[in-house]
């Protein structure tokens, strides 16, 4: 991603409390972090990710904090000093003096060995541990409203608080190292003032929405689940974007003239269906490298705008740059109007409105179960999918959208089924601009919808990813028949119970009651025809359409590790485990295929078992 | 097509819709038993067999004829071939077929070693001229029973089907790690310890976008491994060229220890992401500083330092370690290289098969049922079946006057056999009446038999760019101080309050909605300028 915090970027505040903030930087504000005071936004823009900063003391004359950036030396002095202390432990007669690695702070640490000892500035011994076991009674002397009045005047970043808190603690000098440090983590906490910017990119935002905002509108979807997920989908750069030549259409005419699906050049494409808000969406599109505009584009296409652009009448390239999508009723105004300001530039060539905006290949195709899909985490990398004059994104040309209707029933669906309308060119220059400029977006939605849902429909899809809330089964019935041989589908859910029903589809009892013939509902049915088998109670699907169906869980154990005090965290968070299921698609061998070897007697028990059931099936009926 | 296309892009990548000859491909036997294999195209007799290259497991054997130019996850049926008449005839003629490892030889080979069952024969003799051999290909013929599937290779198929060579990094581990250390299209990527390549196939995936080329400014996605086994290296870099890979892979053969990270006669790769995947990461890190580190041995003596990292990103790593004291060295060095957010886990991960819990008296006395009642009621029902037979044979005997201590054993044992009869009799009554044998018994989901319990320590970590007093200069001479007019963030309710108040005595000058809308989409229109800009 980006190098530096870029004016108006999102970004994720971590807080020493371990609490995020995500926020938009906003040049020319205010950021206040609370109880830990606040800061000019223009003070981090411009700056480096990661590095701690830290709240400086207010300057007379200025109501806001200027900024500190902490070396790393000094963000692990204390352990440092540890680790030094251990080491010199062994090899006696070394005082806690030459512990402090800097000067002016007031640090904790160990002389010798286990035990700890509250060192001054000057490396003077203020307080020392001793093994004694600690009561759970509190015993800070100074006050609350002493503390605050501290907080108040506070200087030094907090530090200073935090150390009169230690030394006023009647029973510091009882408590454990263990002890000891756990307390001054837990001051530390709460009043040292630094904080570090990250990046809110997908594993970054993922986090927050997991444990800190609402977990169930991401359905738990843990960063191991995204990892799976995208890796078992075989989720990556699909290939150059390649564009469909612009048809030049004229005005008046219609259907005829739109661009006919070349199925050859459809490469690298993925299925989605996400419950997640666009989360999973995300994280497949940063896979593939359609999230984040490219920075050396960015850089490169500056001058280039500048400069000239070339001035090609006849765009026969196939991968060049993608027709904009302009969508917006003023289009023709605008034009119009900017022309006369700017200097005689040659005006780009405007596509007709049957020129296709998307890739044919490296795309996503989303199908979803409301009339708009929900997308909306998607503002978080400036993408809108709502908005109809939208800047430049890469999600844009690679995005594509259609509901269950469009996929399933498309005559049912009005913009698909309803014909563009036409004019001449003499009419539609006697309408209002206004008019004028909706005429040729239903025109050019009318073009877009065809091609999603025709290039959608023609299958050969390169994978199924999966995070939804509907029945597997159902998804997988309408989805199977549009992937490739071979292609991968991974499907998340945050129970067991649904995937555990959908691998039982595929059991093998089924499959081979299936293979062997015995089935008298899809007996004399093409391979085709079998592909798109809807289905019945017996079984939901085609149990011979997916291979290696597995279902697996991952979690990750985080750990503490500290000198001498290296063990897992005490506390995670728990609910939804997170299962994927993963498969896949198979294109089986026309006619009936016997399995070979050692099962072969089992089968045809089985087979004829089937059979008895299947022939008592009418006379229980009847 | 007006692409231009200058490598044969890798069939990890992109394996187009069909098999293809001279390819890779990976057949999968059965559930979780997959070979690798290079198909071949049919030239003539080939290892004694009719039909070419020919592929021997135990589902049968599969001539590489029938496997080409089929759609991928295609379902392939065996093929009878002959098998014993060649084996014979072979062992007098084996002379030469040492010399020439083929690439079939690497795959099959190894594949020899997992799956005994399943022999693989392999083209080795290169010396077996065409023009020796009858060009006339046998067709193959379709046997009656036996199949497998083919799949395009995927890192995810292709790790489960490497042999144990070294330790290889597991689906589950190097899923979370690239996505931790933000692998993405574009990224230029470290990896010291190819080992046996399964995350480097896996970071190839990760972070390719495009096949470099010539005098093209762009940077790319790309690949630097290091590895210091000698036959590992040779190994990997015949793999990386079988695979498709040459130009996004970049394999050195170097102890990174001593000689770090720099390729191509000290360049930088400029990566933004490093994986260590070896036994002492911390003798690698100090390589791995932006500064030449003080107090440690590295860097070219009287030259100037070069670091291999990005200067103008965070750098993200993660280090691959079993043992806990490798973490707590590694993690002590990260510290005093400056490395931040410093973060240790273990990945547990767990398959699970999901299968039909069978129990029920009236069942099917069929492998894994279980015939016991399933449920008290069904208990209950034959235990008064017993009781009331008991019943009726005590009353027949009773009538029958004498009684007579063998004869009631006798009867005891008639009773049993009774009771068997009409168990035996239930099954077939109830599966035709009622559900399909596979829909029998309740749904589970059961573990796998054995777990990995622990792969490695994963020790995340990220090296934020540098930032000098120049640096911090420029961008405050950039975005100068003195203007701000809102406050974003937590805000405390006295500020919310004041806020309001001001925004309240504002709009009492006779602000109407439509005014409100307008400074709305003012704002709006400001914030999306930027954007706008920026691309």
């Amino acid at each position: 991603m980006t190098s530096c915090i870029k004016p108006n970027a999102w970004v994720a505040l971590k807080l020493p409390s371990g609490t995020t903030k995500v926020l938009q930087v906003t040049p020319n504000t205010t950021i206040s972090l609370g109880k830990y005071g606040c800061f000019p936004s223009n003070l981090i823009i411009g700056r480096p990710y990661h590095v701690t900063f830290e709240l400086q003391d207010r300057l007379p004359g200025e109501n806001f904090s200027r900024l500190r950036v902490v070396p790393a030396s000094e963000l692990y002095e204390e352990v440092f000093a540890e680790e030094e202390a251990t080491e010199s432990s062994s090899a006696p007669a070394v005082t806690g003096g030459s512990n402090t690695t800097s000067a002016c702070d007031t640090v904790i640490t160990s002389t010798d060995g286990e035990e700890f000892s509250l060192v001054d500035e000057k490396g003077n011994v203020v307080v020392r541990s001793t093994r004694e076991v600690l009561d759970d009674r509190a015993r800070q002397t100074l006050t609350q409203a002493e503390i605050e009045e501290l907080k108040k005047k506070g200087s030094n970043a907090g530090k200073d608080v935090i150390a009169k808190l230690l030394l006023s603690h009647t029973a510091l000098n009882e408590k454990t190292s263990f002890s000891l440090a756990k307390y001054k983590l837990l001051k530390t906490k709460k009043y040292i003032r630094r904080f570090q910017v990250l990046p809110l990119d997908v594993a970054n935002f993922a986090t927050w929405q997991l444990e800190e905002r609402d977990a169930s509108k991401i359905m738990d979807l843990r960063a191991e689940m995204l990892g799976l997920v995208g890796c078992w989908a075989n989720v990556h750069y699909g290939g150059e974007d390649v564009y469909l030549e612009d048809p030049k259409a004229r005005t008046d005419q219609g259907e005829e003239a739109l661009v006919p699906l070349e199925k050859d050049r459809l490469r690298g494409r993925w299925l989605v269906v996400d419950d997640t808000g666009g989360l999973l969406v995300a994280a497949m599109a940063e896979r593939m490298g359609i999230l984040y505009p490219l920075e050396e584009e960015e850089g490169e296409s500056k001058p280039e705008a500048t400069t000239s652009i070339p001035t090609e009448q006849t765009p026969t390239a196939t991968s060049q740059q993608p027709p904009k999508d302009t969508d917006t009723e003023m289009t023709d105004a605008q034009i119009l109007s900017s022309k006369p300001e700017k200097k005689p530039k040659q005006p780009k060539p405007r596509p007709s409105d049957f020129a296709i905006p998307y890739s044919q290949s490296n795309t996503l195709t989303v199908i979803h179960s409301a009339s708009q899909p929900n997308l909306s985490f998607l503002t978080y990398w400036g993408f809108d999918a709502t908005s109809p004059n939208h800047p430049p994104h890469p999600l844009l040309n690679h995005l594509l959208t259609l509901t269950w209707l469009q996929l399933l029933k498309p005559e049912l669906d009005t913009s698909y089924s309803t014909p563009p309308l036409t004019a001449t060119q003499e009419t539609l220059n006697s309408w209002k601009p206004s008019r004028r400029g909706n005429f040729h977006r239903k025109r050019r939605r009318f073009a877009r919808i065809r091609h999603i849902v025709d290039a959608t429909r023609a299958g050969g899809f390169n994978g199924l990813v999966c995070a939804s809330t509907m029945d597997p089964i159902s998804i997988l019935k309408h989805t199977l028949p549009l992937l490739a041989g071979g292609a991968p589908v991974a499907i998340y859910s945050p129970t067991i119970e649904p995937l555990a029903a959908l691998a039982d589809c595929f059991s093998v009892p089924r499959r081979t009651a299936w293979t062997s013939g015995s089935v008298p509902e899809v007996q004399g049915l093409s391979a085709a025809e079998l592909e798109r088998w809807e289905g019945n109670e017996r079984f939901p699907l085609n149990p011979t359409l997916l291979q290696g169906v597995s279902i697996q869980t991952s979690r990750a154990r985080r750990w503490q590790v500290l000198p001498s005090r290296t063990h897992p965290l005490m506390t995670e968070r728990g609910g939804a485990d997170g299962y994927v299921f993963t498969a896949w698609r198979a294109k089986p061998a026309e006619g009936r295929v016997e399995a070979k070897g050692r099962f072969k007697k089992r089968k045809v028990e089985c087979a004829e078992g089937s059979k008895a059931e299947v022939a008592g099936t009418p006379a229980s009926s009847a | 097509m007006a692409q231009t296309i200058q490598h044969e892009i890798s069939p990890f990548l992109d394996p187009g819709p069909r098999t293809k000859a001279n390819s890779l491909a990976i057949l999968q036997l059965s559930r979780d038993n997959l070979l690798p294999v290079y198909l071949q195209p049919p030239t003539g007799e080939v290892d004694g067999y009719a039909e070419g290259a020919v592929v021997n497991t135990r589902y049968g054997s599969f001539p590489h004829s029938t496997m080409i130019d089929v759609p991928w996850g295609s379902q392939i049926r065996a093929s009878k071939v002959d098998t014993g008449s060649r084996g014979r005839k072979r062992k007098r003629e084996a002379t030469t077929d040492v010399e020439g490892v083929s690439r079939e030889g690497t795959a099959a080979g190894a594949t020899n070693e997992q799956d005994n069952e399943a022999s693989v024969t392999a083209n080795n003799s290169g010396s077996a001229t065409p023009a020796s051999v009858a060009p006339t290909v046998k067709q193959a013929i379709a046997d009656t029973s036996g199949f497998i599937h083919i799949l395009p290779p995927t890192p995810e198929v292709w790790t489960s089907s490497l042999p144990h060579r070294t330790q290889v990094v597991y689906t589950p581990d190097y899923s979370y790690i690239l996505h931790r250390i933000r692998a993405r299209p574009g990224t230029v990527l470290i990896e010291a310890g190819a080992g046996s390549g399964s995350f480097t196939h896996a970071a190839v995936r990760a972070v390719y976008n495009g096949y470099p080329r010539e005098g093209e400014k762009r940077r790319r996605g790309k690949v630097y491994s290091f590895e210091y086994h000698e036959e590992r290296y040779h190994k990997m870099k015949q793999e990386i060229k079988d695979h498709g890979l040459t130009g996004l892979v970049q394999l050195t053969h170097r102890d990174v220890y001593k000689g770090g990270f720099l390729v191509d006669e000290g360049k930088s790769p400029e990566a933004d992401a490093v994986f260590l995947d070896l036994p002492a990461p911390w003798e690698a890190l100090p390589h791995l500083s932006r500064r030449k580190p003080r107090g440690f041995d590295v860097g070219e003596e009287g030259k100037k330092w070069v670091s291999p990292l990005n200067p103008k990103k965070s750098v993200y790593l993660c280090t691959f370690s079993p043992c806990i004291e490798q973490v707590q060295k590694t993690v002590s060095m990260m510290r005093r290289l400056g490395w931040v957010d410093i973060d240790m886990v273990e990945i547990a991960n767990r398959k699970y098969h999901a299968s039909r819990d069978r129990v029920g008296l009236h069942l099917n006395f069929d492998r894994g049922v279980n015939n016991s009642p399933k449920d008290v009621e069904e208990a209950l029902k034959r235990l008064t079946e017993i009781e009331e037979r008991t019943r009726q044979h005590a009353a027949r005997a009773r009538e029958g006057g004498d009684g007579d201590v063998e004869m009631e054993s006798g009867d005891e044992g008639d009773v049993a056999v009774k009771l068997e009869d009409t168990a035996a009799e239930q099954p077939q009554e109830s599966s035709s009446s009622s559900v399909a044998p596979w829909l029998e018994g309740r749904l589970i989901t059961r573990g796998e038999p054995e777990i990995k319990t622990h792969t490695s320590y994963l020790v995340f970590a990220v090296l934020p760019r540098e930032w000098t007093e120049e640096d911090e200069a420029a961008a405050a001479a950039m975005y100068p101080l003195g203007k701000e007019q809102k406050v974003i963030g937590a805000v405390d309710k006295q500020l919310r309050k004041q806020e309001r108040r001001e925004q309240l005595q504002q709009k009492s000058g006779g602000n109407s909605r439509k005014e409100r809308r307008k400074q709305r989409d003012e704002k709006i229109g400001q914030e999306c300028a930027p954007m706008a800009e920026e691309s």
